[in-house]
């Protein structure tokens, strides 16, 4: 099956995938996490209920892994400040002292699964690297905002 | 004249261990090497994408974020986390060309109508251009990434110049092989800036 074929095929996966699920998540780094997470970390294939029902497993499971892909892409490109708001952002939406959530992945580096399994190994680096440095100043700002509140 | 000496025998034994070097990569690696290359893990679509990875990773606009709201030992973490992703880029660039130009080998080495000068205009070429990237490496690793924007903005054009070389040259050697190497290796590789 050509690449197009197989593209052809996805589409309509894809477009019930972004209109119905993922674009009732906040944002991009809101559905990252909900997409690496719908990932089995033993098989690298996504699961989906709503859309294997619809669709197939199959299917499912590779539109989910392209919009992974897209939603990678654009972070990688994002530029730091950028990161940081997203990050800081989908922070705000758990129900997480951001103290806590910090410092868990920091410690436990929980965002190295959010990478997709077919992407280019520079671009995880890069994306790996800016998230670190996103978590640390997210870290000082943590820091210096309960410093103030105690004083004050 | 003779305090010059050790610093001329330093650069002549530079010389010799990088052209050594250059000879073992590009002459004595079989054929069997080029045709599956030791490949990294790097898709089409992000490969396309070189350029802007290199703007990503060299522009200007995350460390004037970061030396105007972060205190200085974050931006000594950001300039250590960013010379080690330049570093990767650098020698990934370096790998690449490197691969191009072995295929070019393996196939000019096949060809019957081999143009001399051209082929020599060519390795002098790639050689100044692993001169140019090994320096930069150096002076990336010395001075981080965000000094080194503007050269290394030169070096990628060398390597798209580099890049219409061989495509000219594969095409004039052998169509086929051209049509083979040229539209799966050689564009999707560099991918254009």
């Amino acid at each position: 099956m050509s690449l197009k074929q197989r593209s052809i095929d996805l589409e309509p996966a894809i477009t019930d995938l972004r209109n119905r699920t993922l674009s009732r998540l906040p944002d991009d780094f809101s559905r990252l996490v909900y997409l690496a997470s719908s990932r089995d970390l033993n098989t690298g294939n996504y699961s989906h209920d709503g859309l294997a029902f619809h669709f197939s497993q199959n299917v499912a499971s590779k539109a989910m892994a392209l919009c992974h892909g897209e939603i990678f892409d654009r972070l990688v490109y994002a530029s730091l400040e950028e990161l940081i708001a997203e990050l800081h952002h989908y922070i705000c939406t758990t129900d997480e002292p951001p103290e806590d959530f910090l410092k868990s992945w920091e410690h436990l580096g929980s965002y190295r699964v959010t990478i997709p399994s077919e992407c280019d190994e520079l671009e995880a680096q890069v994306f790996l690297s800016n998230l670190k440095m996103a978590l640390t100043i997210l870290q000082t700002r943590q820091k210096h905002s309960s410093r103030d509140e105690q004083s004050a | 004249m003779s305090q010059l000496l050790p610093y001329l025998f330093l650069g002549l034994l530079l010389l010799a261990v990088l052209v050594w070097w250059v000879w073992g990569a590009i002459i004595q690696r079989g054929a069997a090497e080029v045709l599956a290359p030791r490949q990294h893990r790097s898709s089409v679509r992000s490969v396309g994408l070189q350029g802007d990875l290199a703007e990503r990773i060299f522009g200007p606009q995350d460390w004037d974020f970061v030396s105007r709201e972060t205190p200085s030992e974050i931006q000594r973490m950001f300039q250590r986390e960013r010379t080690a992703l330049a570093l990767a880029w650098l020698r990934r660039m370096r790998l690449q060309v490197s691969q191009v130009m072995r295929a070019h080998v393996v196939v000019a080495q096949q060809s019957d109508d081999l143009q001399l000068a051209t082929e020599m205009r060519l390795a002098l070429s790639y050689f100044l251009f692993l001169i140019l990237c090994n320096s930069l490496i150096g002076w990336v690793w010395l001075h981080g990434p965000v000094r080194t924007r503007k050269i290394v903005g030169q070096t990628l054009q060398w390597a798209v110049r580099l890049r219409a070389a061989f495509e000219q040259l594969m095409a004039t050697i052998d169509p086929a092989s051209c049509r083979v190497v040229g539209a799966i290796s050689i564009t999707e590789r560099f991918g254009a800036k």
